[in-house]
């Protein structure tokens, strides 16, 4: 066989499985959305088919009316918003200090940072829910939200020391030369040259905090306050098996703006996750 | 500069910035949260794992009863079955698809082949979904009866009907499967980013020397990105040991107790069983497994460092 021919079977081949990789990762949601888009006699048809056979826009229509996913994606969208900003608010000046400073034990003190972020939310869920039950504290939206912190605060971290790492450190030392304190260097020099970082972190800490579910799981049990992960739990469950169609719209909802915010920034995605897990 | 540690007419503006010279203030915030949601429920589950606590009364008393218990209970051998199981699989196979997948997106990205990005982005996708709606999606997938589209296509190929989710062998297999589907994403960025470290010299070099494909995977390739797949394998397996979400909604740990993993049978033992006391201690165990871990995955960062 000819180079040429060679190099036209492996493209061929190539091509053979790009198409095969994207239908097994992109079939699943593409049926989900086409069940969300049946009537409910098609539901049971057999064989299935896989366009609905005239598009029921009325089943969102009928989720948005029945059941509170509304108030579900206003919960997350409130709740990963704030997280995100409390979380750089927190993660910024350690990171700053981790990567700036001198100090004993300082990577002791990443290793235990490092260790938090392994560890299971099921396991520092219950005697927070045990603590919290006691004062009367379960459905709090504050104490929710400083855990959500501190769940993606290690990963924060850690990415925003590695990344001001590779800043060099040349510019610190002329901003302090001009008379800068370290806040306003933090501030005015190292973030706006970390802001693809930040935008990374951002991106990382969002995804994160959308689909956490043990902790509004179990520290929630007010249903007016749900996310919308632990929501469309809560559909799954009062739902029967008879209105898939629904429950189907409502996973499609919950999972928009995630998609968006992925389509949006899908560039820095792939260095995040890279420079996140592979330094970190 | 003039020494200012100690002079005892410093204002309290100079000891404020002095205090914001050292690393200390910068760090409260985030010690702060950590002790308060890491540390303090860690030594609180340890100490109810050693008592006989339970969620309603507050008297209690110190025992090593939780432990005995929950060595001796029917399910807690069946349960780390069931776990290793999941975990071994799962992991096996996040690995080996995202290797797959990674490999031949950066054969594809050399030859310049359109698409590429889209290949990326249609797995990367699974990544951004929550866990629930993983569940709740895969749920639909394996309808088991004849309307249900795995079912179908399964029936096209002479296969099936299969009952995916009520026999509790195939449950497993099913959680299983779902899990690799979701977990391939990170895999395959990981290996995607382990492969472009390697220079394009060292591998046009092996190819003049003669090296075929086999040999250029194996002695090229792999040694390049052995540590990234240490530390990614470390990574999945903490993830799956934790996994509660996914196998939440899709099976709520049925039929009967064949997909009930590690953190899901926690969950149980406290808020249906009520029995805080077993529950504590299975927490513990996990612990000890993601401790364990992560000490492994120290080692080899530790190891990657020295060596570069």
């Amino acid at each position: 066989m000819t180079p040429k021919a060679q190099e036209r079977l492996l493209k061929i081949g190539l091509y053979a499985s790009y198409a095969f990789i994207v239908i097994v990762f992109l079939f699943p949601l593409f049926w989900v959305a086409s069940v969300s888009l049946k009537t409910q006699s098609e539901l049971f048809e057999v064989p299935p088919s896989l366009w609905p056979s005239s598009w029921q826009f009325e089943n969102y229509w009928h989720v948005l009316q029945t059941t509170p996913v509304l108030t579900y994606l206003w919960n997350s969208l409130r709740l990963v918003v704030l997280t995100v900003i409390v979380t750089l608010m927190v993660a910024l000046p350690a990171a700053f200090a981790l990567s700036r400073f001198k100090m004993k034990g300082k990577n002791a003190f990443l290793l235990v940072i490092l260790m938090t972020q392994m560890i299971s939310a099921v396991v520092i869920s219950i005697p927070l829910y045990r603590l919290f039950a006691s004062w009367d504290l379960l459905n709090h939206f504050l104490l929710i939200l400083a855990i959500y912190v501190a769940v993606v605060l290690p990963l924060a971290t850690w990415f925003m020391k590695n990344y001001f790492d590779t800043l060099p450190e040349q510019m610190d030392e002329a901003a302090i030369i001009d008379g800068c304190t370290r806040w306003q260097l933090l501030t005015k020099i190292l973030l706006p040259v970390a802001r693809p970082g930040i935008i990374s972190v951002v991106i990382l800490v969002a995804v994160q905090s959308w689909s956490q579910f043990v902790i509004p799981f179990i520290l929630i049990d007010d249903a007016a306050l749900y996310p919308v992960s632990v929501g469309v739990v809560n559909l799954q469950s009062t739902q029967a098996q008879i209105t898939t169609h629904y429950l189907a719209a409502g996973s499609i909802m919950s999972i928009i703006p995630v998609i968006i915010l992925f389509l949006l920034l899908q560039r820095y995605i792939v260095g995040a996750l890279t420079t996140g897990a592979v330094k970190g | 500069m003039k020494p200012e540690t100690n002079d005892p007419l410093a204002s309290p503006t100079k000891i404020k910035k002095k205090f914001l010279n050292t690393p200390y203030p910068w760090l409260i915030p985030l010690s702060l949260l950590l002790i308060v949601v890491f540390l303090y429920p860690i030594i609180e589950i340890v100490r109810m794992s050693f008592s006989d606590m339970n969620l309603v009364d507050s008297e209690y008393t110190y025992t090593f009863e939780s432990y005995v218990r929950l060595f001796t209970l029917p399910g807690f051998w069946p349960m780390l079955g069931t776990t290793g199981f999941f975990v071994f699989f799962s992991v096996t196979f996040q690995l080996l698809c995202g290797f797959i997948v990674a490999l031949l997106i950066v054969r594809g990205e050399s030859l310049k082949l359109k698409g590429t990005i889209v290949v990326r982005t249609s797995v990367l996708v699974a990544w951004a979904i929550p866990g629930v709606v993983i569940g709740i999606i895969f749920e639909m997938l394996y309808t088991e009866t004849q309307a249900g589209i795995l079912n179908h296509f399964l029936s096209l190929i002479g296969l099936g009907p299969i009952t995916f989710l009520s026999d509790p062998t195939m449950a497993l297999l099913s959680v299983t499967l779902a899990n690799i589907w979701r977990g391939t994403a990170f895999s395959m960025i990981l290996m995607y980013a382990g492969l472009q470290t390697i220079s394009k010299d060292v591998q046009e070099a092996a190819k003049i020397d003669g090296a075929g494909p086999f040999q250029r995977f194996r002695n090229v390739i792999l040694p390049a990105i052995a540590p990234i797949v240490l530390i990614n394998l470390i990574i999945i397996s903490i993830d799956t040991f934790n996994t509660f979400d996914m196998v939440m909604a899709l099976t709520q740990g049925g039929p009967g107790n064949s997909t009930e993993v590690i953190a899901l049978s926690i969950y149980t033992s406290i808020f249906q069983e009520f029995n805080l006391g077993v529950g504590a201690a299975t927490s513990v165990i996990l612990l000890l497994i993601n401790i364990s871990m992560t000490l492994v995955y120290l080692r080899v960062l530790g190891k990657g460092r020295n060596e570069s």
